[in-house]
């Protein structure tokens, strides 16, 4: 497996995998189908990445960060148009939205799915590579396209990958997306680490 | 009945397992932090300890070392959503009695329970 294009295939498809145990969870979670996407991958700079974000346009977003280091680098984010997000929150706690302080148990609702959902996807990726990542406690954020920049600032000229997935939440009509933007030298020891494991399963 | 300790940042994961455990008629003590979990164990010594791993401050290995070096023989169930394989192998490296990954299903977080009760 020589390509970098086969081993990005392999990496889409162990995301892939990791989406459908989210599925999954959410399945168990919301009692409704949820509906996958292929993921996408690209690789870009730190302004082509802004031009990217620019694209959701100055719709109200929900956003969960998990930032992980170990033998890979980077931050997972579960993404929710706002409104999405409030019917999500609606249908995990059971409170109807003018009952309840929508502000402080959406924040904290949303961080745990948040640290389930990526913590499914990135767990997944790590136990089929062997590798060990430690993750920061998840964080909250509202707004625009903005908020979807990894808390931690991107250093200029450096290149971030970002693998993008879209789901829906057939009952709810609630959509969201999983993006994990890594560090470059993380991304090339990721495929490293991806050709090494694939050799090994292949003797 | 039990007395259960709970100990997890998020406010909606102590409400779930509480109330899992509060429906079998455990009684439940709730912390939301590591370092108000070892202070009410230390206090009540409850029967046993459902532990979140991913917390602000000290973490759940944290806590499984604090209770151990504290001589605190409380069985541990650590609950979370780091699903790596390593992760849990080093939970039950650092004594934990159990590891079971959130979503937990009701009937699975019991019976888990029930079991690592029995055994003590």
């Amino acid at each position: 497996m020589k390509c970098a294009a086969d081993k990005i295939e392999v990496l889409k498809e162990m995301i892939n995998i990791g989406v459908g145990r989210v599925a999954d969870l959410l399945n168990t979670m919301l009692c409704s189908h949820i509906r996958l996407e292929v993921p996408s991958l690209k690789i870009l700079s730190s302004d082509e990445l802004e031009t990217e974000l620019c694209k959701c346009g100055n719709e109200r977003l929900s956003c969960i960060n998990l930032p992980f280091k170990g033998d890979v680098i980077g931050v997972a984010e579960l993404v929710f148009p706002a409104e999405s997000a409030s019917k999500f929150v609606i249908a995990l706690t059971g409170e109807e939205a003018d009952t309840i302080d929508m502000d402080s148990i959406r924040a904290g609702t949303l961080s745990e799915v948040g640290n389930i959902v990526l913590n499914a996807v990135m767990g997944t990726i790590s136990n089929l590579l062997g590798f060990k990542l430690r993750y920061s406690v998840p964080s909250y954020t509202e707004g625009n396209f903005n908020s979807l920049l990894p808390v931690h600032p991107i250093v200029p000229d450096t290149r971030v990958v970002v693998v993008q997935t879209h789901f829906v939440v057939e009952k709810l009509e609630v959509e969201g997306s999983i993006i994990l933007f890594f560090e470059m030298g993380s991304f090339d020891k990721l495929l490293e680490k991806l050709e090494t494991s694939y050799e090994g399963k292949k003797r | 009945m039990a007395c259960i300790l709970v100990i997890d940042d998020s406010a909606f994961a102590r409400r779930m397992t509480s109330k899992a455990l509060k429906a079998q008629g455990n009684e439940v003590l709730e912390a939301e932090s590591g370092h108000h979990g070892v202070e009410l164990a230390e206090k009540h010594e409850p029967d046993g300890i459902v532990l979140d791993l991913l917390m602000p401050e000290m973490d759940g290995l944290e806590v499984l070392n604090i209770l151990k070096d504290k001589g605190l023989d409380i069985p541990v169930i650590v609950l979370s959503a780091d699903i790596q394989e390593s992760t849990q192998t080093e939970c039950m490296e650092h004594g934990a009695a159990a590891f079971l990954k959130k979503p937990v299903q009701e009937n699975e977080l019991i019976e888990v329970i029930q079991g690592v009760l029995c055994s003590k």
